[in-house]
């Protein structure tokens, strides 16, 4: 009977889950940024959660440190289906300027599949908010997959 | 006929349909009013609704660790206890379940949510969730007090020297003599009780026990999908619930003689004492320390609850 | 025939003692066969009386060796049993009765059983006799007896630390009690020369002597001690925490209550003081101080059963509070509560009981936690009770706590005076406290994380879980159908207070009273009441199944449920933000603590006050009895 409302309700209140693995905090305070009034992600139905159980997207920003990987892993695995792996900036996607370090273990879809990749170092809010906004969409889409 | 009556009662009005939508509304007008006053459009009003269904759509997790009984019945218990409360509380004339329960109880049930969230969250196993029943404990012990205070004070106000706990005596006693917040003694406890609101409900500054950037949201930590969204709705019931008993001890006094009239107007009042209430010491306060948070409640709070006291108490 | 029951009872306690003495001391199975069948035999006795005394509203007498009274003056020692005694005594064999059966799982493998079984029945039988016996000197007897027994029973398992220093504690300042009870006794003997308390009653009805003051005011002290009232509490605490828990149960549970029959039997049959004002002032004082240091030196406990004692402490506190109301609604409650706190109490002791026992004598609520998946029926138990004593509807707590808050109100309204206002709003504040402490135990015990000592613990065996099981559907009846128990049960014993001229009629011949000038007191015996649990509790119940099954049990449109699948671990483990889980556990000392940070100048005072000294112990005695003998003889004469 809710099946519609459930699927669309997914696409429109995505609670976000913030992951820095080893960020230089430049790609965290845009994401911050994001939520200020300026830009407002609240509009969409963006919202910060404070654990990953409750999140539908993880935001991770950051090159994967081997420090931080383990981590990662198991945050993203605590996170209820459906949900969406997000990067921000090019970090999590190249190694951006610590590409081959020592310390470094990236990049991100060697380990899970990355659903919306936003570039740039740093990107936008404006990149940010269409980015998330693209995920909230795909979202949806699994959401619907769920109960194929 | 009765036994469909009150069926009628606990699932549409004023039960659970009812609590829920105005609660679920509620929401949406806090945060938009919220958003407004950051100068910020805010989510949609419906926003509160598709949370709510979102999570009904996830994965409902059972930490290994985790006590499965408990952790699964604690959100419906304080969901049905949070539908049975609003049977009890006055909608200006109308009463669901008149005379079966007075403020001594209605004070014990909206306690069931509160011990309902300790035990999901203590049954969860988690350690954040350890730290946020022990706040939340402390933050129910804060407001007890003075909460206490005013409902006695209500009591002597309405009853004399005689005991009058019952809700319905004091609508009507609003009915006949003006609403209890346009006698000036009464005011301090009206204020007290405007700050116990956001306290019960769990909202900012008092949100000690969910603070969701410092310990994961607290007693909610593990919790996803459908449970998790019986206690956000919990969260919204509450809201129409505190506000519905502040309207029918303080400004109960109207009476129209349509039951639908008067339950939009008492819901109107709700939403005018939620923005003063929960909406504006939200959107203006950071979160309070928990042991900022005791002392305020026992000593401001319960000082202006007890001017009140003792005005009424020797005759004003 | 049913005149001898009462006397049958206590003999029969008594018999029952000796015999296990020489026959049980070596064979268990005769051991336990004795015990069980003399504690229902012996029930059977008691609730046979039920009819006569609470339903038809007799008194039953009965003159020992046929000692009838001669020229007015009753010489023998008389028995008698009005609604009040038959009461409380119900409330003790009930609770002895499942202690017993809790006492075969509990006690197995413990030496000299022989002895433990002796005494248990020797403090059922004292108990039974204070509560039935008609004689004041005879009250007497039975305190010492009660008080020697349950000294031996708190230091019975002689080897656990602190065991004897709990007895030597309790054993000195209940002999103070003991020895201010005998001054009084010995006081009013010599104004009034006879010891039957109904002719006291008749004697002592037209106004107080400065001696018969003095013994009102060592008579009420003595019992203080007896019942535990703050400053008398003190020794309460740490026999609890050693003593076995069946012996808990029926410490809390029934001994306490004696003390606080003795002061309703004192204070208002034979002395009738209850319609004093300053009477009223000085007993709800009592009662309310009680209430609040009991259950905020709860808070700061962290030994299981050490809270559990201090939180007896408090409910006491509320039953006292109740009498000293002085009205019927206000005895009414304090009664209903006495029985109510019997109920949860024990179920909580015995539920502590089983936790220990299971772990091997583990008590501190740092070292536990996570029972409730190894231990899930006593974990539903514990959540009983602890909903029960915190007054949570629908369960009994609520029901006599209401009616207690609607008589203290009531009363603040009717005298216009501020202070019964106060007493209101301490009661119902102490209660919202309890539930944090219990709050506090169900972190720390029952639910968090395991430890890996406790890895390997099992659910306590049947012949523990049944008499939990009792009182757990006991604490939840008694609270649903509170309405029919308060009008039908309660309420006689009520009358029977107020009714002092059928009381010495029956003792002293037709009329004695009347040549006595002694009249009834006014009472109203209005109960004023607007909760139905029952239809609450049914809506509730039919609502909460189908909200289950509707919203958690439907697999359709939501996404699915997960269980824990060992394949994927990570995914079920706690979020310790990505970290790999550890042990982790929020223990009893660390929970509250914004409360205990903002209280710590009063737990200064208290940590002073609980110096664990016996003679600063006996000092606070001594200065609370002085207390009330000056504001006696200050307000009263």
């Amino acid at each position: 009977m809710f099946k519609k409302l459930i699927d669309k309700s997914a696409a429109k209140s995505p609670w976000l889950f913030h992951l820095n693995t080893g960020s230089c905090n430049g790609c965290d305070i845009e994401i911050v940024a994001c939520l200020t009034p300026r830009y407002d992600a609240e509009r969409f139905g963006f919202k910060l959660a404070g654990s990953p159980r409750h999140a539908d997207i993880l935001v991770v920003s950051g090159p994967i440190t081997v420090q931080s990987r383990d981590r990662l892993i198991r945050t993203i695995e605590q996170t209820p289906e459906p949900k969406c792996v997000v990067s921000i900036g090019s970090c999590p996607k190249s190694g951006n300027v610590f590409k081959g370090s020592y310390g470094i273990d990236g990049p991100l879809d060697k380990y899970v599949h990355v659903d919306v990749s936003v570039a740039g170092c740093t990107p936008k809010p404006e990149a940010i908010m269409e980015g998330l906004y693209k995920a909230a969409l795909i979202l949806e889409k699994k959401r619907e997959a769920m109960h194929k | 006929m009765t036994i469909l009556r009150y069926v009628f009662y606990i699932l549409v009005f004023p039960g659970a349909l009812f609590t829920i939508a105005v609660g679920l509304f509620m929401a949406g007008i806090d945060r938009k009013v919220i958003a407004h006053m950051q100068k910020r459009v805010g989510p949609p009003l419906r926003q509160p609704m598709y949370d709510f269904f979102k999570l009904l759509g996830k994965e409902t997790i059972i930490p290994a660790k985790a006590n499965r009984a408990a952790f699964l019945e604690a959100p419906v218990l304080s969901f049905v206890s949070l539908c049975f409360i609003m049977l009890f509380i006055p909608i200006f004339g109308f009463t669901a379940i008149n005379g079966a329960a007075d403020m001594i109880v209605i004070l014990y049930l909206v306690t069931i949510p509160g011990a309902a969230l300790i035990i999901g969250g203590a049954s969860s196993g988690s350690p954040f969730a350890s730290i946020g029943i022990s706040r939340e404990m402390v933050t129910m012990m804060a407001y007890e007090l003075p909460f206490v205070l005013v409902l006695l004070t209500v009591a002597k106000k309405v009853g004399g020297d005689q005991l009058v706990f019952n809700l319905s005596l004091v609508s009507e006693y609003q009915a006949a003599n003006g609403s209890l917040l346009s006698h000036w003694s009464m005011i301090p406890a009206a204020l007290a009780m405007l700050l116990v609101i956001p306290a019960e409900v769990g909202t900012q500054p008092f949100d000690v026990a969910e603070a969701e950037n410092e310990i994961c949201e607290g007693p909610l930590v593990e919790y996803s999908g459908s449970p998790l969204a019986l206690f956000k709705l919990s969260i919204n019931m509450k809201m129409i619930i505190m506000t519905g008993l502040f309207t029918s001890m303080f400004l109960g006094g109207i009476r129209t003689g349509f039951v639908a009239l008067d339950a939009v107007l008492f819901v109107i009042i709700c939403i005018a004492v939620m923005l003063v209430s929960i909406t504006t010491i939200h959107a203006v306060t950071a979160r309070l320390k928990i042991e900022h948070l005791f002392k305020f409640y026992w000593t401001v709070v319960a000082g202006l609850a007890l001017v009140s006291t003792i005005l009424v108490w020797i005759g004003m | 025939m049913i005149q001898h029951f009462p006397v049958l009872a206590v003999m029969g306690m008594f018999l029952g003692a000796f015999l296990i003495e020489i026959f049980g001391s070596k064979n268990a199975a005769v051991r336990n066969a004795i015990s069980f069948i003399t504690f229902t035999v012996v029930a059977g006795l008691v609730y046979a009386l039920i009819k006569p005394i609470i339903i038809d509203g007799g008194v039953i007498a009965y003159w020992m060796g046929n000692w009838e009274p001669v020229a007015g003056y009753a010489i023998g020692i008389g028995y008698e049993v009005d609604a009040l005694g038959l009461v409380f005594a119900i409330i003790a064999i009930t609770a002895f009765w499942i202690s017993n059966l809790y006492s075969f799982g509990y006690m197995k493998g413990e030496h000299h059983l022989g002895h433990y079984y002796t005494l248990f029945m020797m403090l059922c039988g004292s108990i039974l006799g204070f509560c039935m016996t008609g004689d004041l000197f005879n009250m007497y007897i039975m305190v010492e007896i009660m008080t020697f027994s349950a000294v031996a029973l708190t230091g019975f398992i002689t080897d656990k630390d602190g065991a004897l220093e709990a007895a030597l504690k309790y054993l000195v300042l209940c002999s103070l009690g003991s020895g201010f009870i005998l001054t009084g006794i010995a006081l009013i003997y010599l104004q009034c020369h006879t010891l039957n308390i109904a002719q006291l009653a008749s004697m002592l009805s037209g106004g107080l002597t400065p001696t018969t003051l003095l013994a009102f005011a060592l008579t009420v002290a003595g019992f203080g001690v007896k019942s535990f009232m703050v400053p008398f509490h003190t020794p309460l605490a740490d026999a609890h925490a050693v003593a076995p828990s069946p012996i808990s149960m029926v410490l809390s549970g029934v001994v306490t209550k004696a003390g606080v029959y003795g002061m309703i039997r004192c204070i208002y049959i034979m002395f009738r003081a209850m319609d004093l004002t300053q009477m009223q002032i000085i007993i709800t004082a009592f009662g309310a101080v009680t209430m609040f240091v009991g259950v905020s030196m709860a808070l700061a406990q962290h030994d299981f059963k050490r809270l559990l004692a201090f939180h007896s402490i408090s409910q006491v506190g509320y039953i006292i509070t109740a009498a000293g109301l002085g009205t019927a609604l206000g005895l009414t409650g304090g009664i209903f509560h006495a029985m109510n706190h019997m109920l949860f109490k024990g179920l909580l002791f015995l539920a502590a009981g089983a936790v220990l026992h299971q772990t091997g004598g583990v008590t501190n609520l740092d070292k536990l936690g996570g029972l409730s998946k190894r231990m899930p029926h006593t974990t539903v138990c514990f959540l009983f009770g602890a909903a029960a004593i915190s007054g949570l509807p629908p369960f009994n707590g609520f029901a006599s706590k209401w009616l207690i808050y609607q008589a203290a109100y009531t009363k603040a309204a009717e005298t216009g005076n501020f202070y019964y206002l106060i007493i209101t709003i301490t009661a119902l504040v102490v209660s919202v406290m309890t539930l944090a402490s219990f709050v506090k135990i169900a972190q720390a015990v029952f639910f968090g994380q395991l430890s890996e000592e406790n890895k390997d613990v099992k659910e306590a065996p049947a012949i523990m879980l049944v008499p939990m099981y009792i009182l757990a559907a006991l604490c939840l009846l008694t609270g649903i159908f509170y309405r029919p128990i308060a009008a039908d049960f309660i309420l006689p014993a009520v009358r029977s207070t107020v009714d002092v001229v059928k009381y010495i009629d029956v003792m002293m011949g037709e009329g004695y009273a009347a040549a006595a000038g002694v009249y009834n007191m006014a009472v109203s015996n209005v109960m004023v009441s607007s909760w139905s649990p029952i239809v609450y509790l049914i809506l509730f119940i039919t609502v909460f199944i189908a909200a289950f099954i509707v919203i958690l049990g439907s697999k359709s449109d939501r996404g699915a449920t997960v269980e824990v699948d060992p394949k994927n671990a990570m995914k079920h483990s706690n979020f310790f933000s990505g970290e790999e889980p550890v042990y982790s556990h929020v223990g009893g000392s660390d929970m509250l603590w914004g409360y205990k940070y903002d209280f710590k100048p009063y737990y200064r005072v208290m940590e002073e006050l609980h110096s664990g000294r016996v003679t600063d112990y006996c000092n606070m005695v001594v200065i609370a009895t002085a207390i009330i003998v000056v504001f006696m003889f200050m307000f009263m004469r």
